[in-house]
């Protein structure tokens, strides 16, 4: 059987799948986090679960929406599970109502059970029932209580379905019927609604005289139909609410008390940076320093012990020399980091479970309209710290096009953390007392090209209306333990997998064209080495930013294509080749990085921040752009602007260094 | 509060003239934008549904309103869709 898991934004849909499917999907306490149909197999069964985007009506406005919609029609599944939370029950049943009115049967899970009385509400479950005439299964997603129940209706598929309720005005109801004799096929009922309601996606099937029973209804009820159904709709959830809810609302409401602090007018910003300033800090202020210095005389030392060891078992120079040189020098320099992007990967973690992420949306909301976005782009930016893939991909969950095209071209400027390598690796050698603040000052420098790309953007490309901001605002949550662990160590696992195969292969290969000439000679002194050769051809580019023509920091620019930290990794086995021997004193010990300034280093790293993503987003920004003439846009003016801001710094920052120096 | 006049109870407006703490009841939405009028009916915004105006953006702009026993945040702009009637909270 095929299943589909259809309710609200932010209802508990991903966590009741992880629940039934037992995997690890990412839940998080924001609207939509859930932007793809994701799919797995019901625990203990053949049956397939599909979890949809969130939705609050057959009538969907953005394109991750549509997927929720499209699937109900297109793939008819066998039984529709409803999550709705409990505790805004008068909404959630507005979807429901109108799942009823289709053929499939559904199983309504009641969801938050566990957090009603805390909220003074108190649900008859069983006159609900009655009085819905469906399956009602109350049930928690976070106390894991239910869960049984729910399988076990699965199992036995002991469902109602095509309950038909006449819900609307006996006037509605007499036209809803008279549109249903025409019909042939599924979904009559529901059909029947939609074509009164002139909803364009089944205008196929527009009948003349539909329009004069529409025309006859909004006369007689004095308004048009879509407000008469939707009014319909509440009316009869409203009478229902009324006989099977009490409510006796507590006096405290914490979300309410942190809001006055959190969204208090002066603290609000002034919290929000502390926040992000925080988040860096830790990351790479404290942790920072003492991992860049620990782990890579480490790595080195071990580098250094591997490749004695292979030589004494008669290893020939060129494979000691690639394990230790190529791959424990690449693949380790980018291992450092492990432990400054898990406090990220923490931080971040927390920040998306407590719903206060959403509080960022709302209160920038009035900034970023400015600049031709809304407030929802900033969950992307938010998301894409982490990693632009996923942040771009959270774009969806804009309505207006153009905004979310903007969103897209956007969220990679986020210093996602594959460019945190890159950062701390700088920020710690030469600003070792203010790693913390350089850092931090990386990522409010990112948030102005931002807002300076969305102007231009607006400016020359995008010349659109503002599209409305209409989203809900959830409450405050503890975040589970549970859930932040598997997430941390999810994303970390990621980052290590990734070392483990793309770097470590580009690391062979970089240490492959280091060693070797043009005439395929090996041990040739870097200079003379292949790498070399091609890297002059392009250093002019980063000349101005650097002050310098350095064919290794050209080359190791360029691979920040392939991953951002792939930039460390290449300076790290091109440093270490480049030394007669392995001193394990760092990369901007050896002679080829030792002109790196602090300035110097500073405009790097910016060029490395906002110039093109790596293939991964790139190919995001394919697939969510879906044309591959803005991708080129995009990825051109990403690298020139980086290029045009670095080379600018680099400039200022020398002629203010030369008159005070 | 800014020296722009408060609606009392009883008088007639746009949802956007409320200040936080006061409650109004629907009673038309305007047929500016489709889309818009679709998305607020969905989200339970009909004529006759009281909303509570309870928070604002630190810089006054978006709004979270309360109706129907849950939040929304919601832009001044689009409130001014929303024809209310003021009732006492």
């Amino acid at each position: 059987m095929k299943i589909a898991l259809i309710g609200n934004q932010n209802s508990g849909k991903t966590t009741l799948f992880n629940l039934l499917t037992g995997s690890n999907q990412k839940i998080g306490n924001w609207p939509g986090v859930t932007i793809e149909r994701k799919v797995g197999m019901i625990r203990g069964t053949n049956h397939e679960l599909v979890d949809l985007p969130g939705i609050y009506s057959l009538s969907p406005y953005t394109s991750e929406e549509e997927i929720s919609r499209k699937f109900v029609f297109e793939e008819h599944p066998d039984i529709i599970i409803n999550i709705i939370d409990a505790t805004s029950i008068e909404r959630s049943l507005y979807l429901t109502t109108q799942l009823l009115e289709l053929d499939t049967k559904v199983i309504i899970a009641l969801n938050m059970t566990d957090i009603l009385e805390k909220k003074g509400l108190h649900i008859e479950i069983d006159k609900l029932r009655q009085e819905l005439d469906a399956d009602i299964i109350p049930i928690s997603a976070l106390k894991r209580t239910g869960i049984k129940e729910l399988i076990e209706r699965i199992k036995t598929n002991a469902v109602q379905s095509n309950q038909n309720q006449m819900i609307f005005q006996p006037e509605v109801e007499k036209a809803i019927a008279t549109i249903e004799q025409t019909l042939n096929g599924g979904h009559r009922r529901f059909i029947a609604i939609k074509l009164l309601e002139h909803d364009p996606l089944f205008l196929t099937l527009h009948q003349p005289f539909i329009d004069d029973l529409a025309n006859k209804l909004e006369l007689f009820f004095a308004t048009d139909m879509e407000e008469l159904i939707a009014s319909g709709r509440y009316q009869y959830i409203t009478s229902m609410k009324k006989r099977t809810v009490t409510h006796h609302p507590p006096i405290i409401d914490v979300t309410d008390r942190l809001d006055k602090v959190f969204l208090n007018k002066w603290l609000a910003l002034p919290i929000f940076a502390v926040i992000m300033f925080l988040v860096y800090y830790l990351a790479v202020g404290t942790v920072g320093r003492f991992t860049v210095e620990g782990i890579n005389s480490l790595v080195s030392s071990f580098g250094t012990w591997v490749r004695s060891g292979l030589i004494s078992l008669n290893a020939s120079a060129w494979s000691a020399s690639l394990v230790s040189d190529g791959i424990i020098a690449g693949v380790g320099a980018v291992l450092n980091f492990v432990p400054q992007l898990i406090i990220l990967f923490l931080c971040i973690s927390i920040l998306e479970a407590t719903g206060y992420m959403s509080r960022i949306a709302f209160f920038l909301d009035r900034i970023f309209k400015r600049f031709g976005l809304s407030g929802k782009s900033l969950i992307p930016f938010i998301v894409g710290t982490g990693c632009s893939v996923p942040g771009i991909m959270a774009t969806r969950t804009i309505e207006d096009p153009e905004e979310r095209r903007m969103s897209i071209m956007l969220t990679p400027f986020i210093p996602c953390s594959a460019k945190l390598p890159i950062i701390v690796l700088f920020a710690s050698y030469f600003f070792p007392k203010h790693s913390g603040v350089v850092s931090v000052s990386l990522y409010f420098l990112a948030i102005i090209v931002i807002l300076f790309s969305a102007l231009v953007m607006k400016k020359f490309f995008f010349k659109g209306k503002p599209s409305p901001y209409i989203s809900e605002l959830p409450e405050y949550k503890v975040p589970s333990p549970r859930y932040i662990l598997r997430d941390v160590g999810e994303k970390t696992w990621e980052f290590v997998k990734k070392a483990g195969t793309i770097i470590l292969l580009s690391s062979v290969i970089i240490w492959f064209f280091l060693s070797f000439s043009w005439t395929f000679q090996y041990g040739v002194d870097v200079e003379e080495s292949i790498l070399a050769s091609i890297g002059r051809l392009f250093s002019w580019v980063l000349y101005p930013m650097i002050g310098e023509m350095s064919w290794g920091a050209t080359v190791s620019a360029i691979q920040g294509l392939v991953a951002k930290e792939q930039v460390v990794s290449s300076m790290a086995v091109i440093a270490g080749l480049s030394e007669e021997v392995a001193s394990g004193s760092g990369i901007f010990n050896a002679q080829i990085f030792s002109f790196f300034t602090p300035i110097s280093a500073y405009s790097y790293m910016i060029f490395n921040l906002f110039s093109a993503p790596c293939f991964g987003a790139i190919a995001a920004m394919r697939r969510e752009l879906g044309s591959r003439k803005r991708v080129w846009i995009a990825v051109s003016f990403q690298t020139g602007l980086a290029w045009v801001i670095a080379s600018l710094f680099f400039g200022i920052g020398t002629l203010i260094g030369g008159i005070f120096g | 509060m800014k020296n722009k006049c408060t609606l009392q109870v009883g008088e007639q407006g746009h949802l956007s003239d409320l200040h936080v703490g006061q409650k109004a009841r629907v009673l038309a939405l305007h047929n500016d934008s489709k889309s818009l009028r679709r998305h607020l009916l969905d989200m339970g915004i009909t004529k006759d549904v009281e909303i509570l105006v309870k928070k604002k953006a630190p810089l006054g702009d978006p709004v979270d309103i309360e109706l129907r026993g849950y939040e929304l945040c919601i832009r001044l702009s689009d409130m001014k869709n929303i024809d209310i009637e003021v009732i006492p909270s």
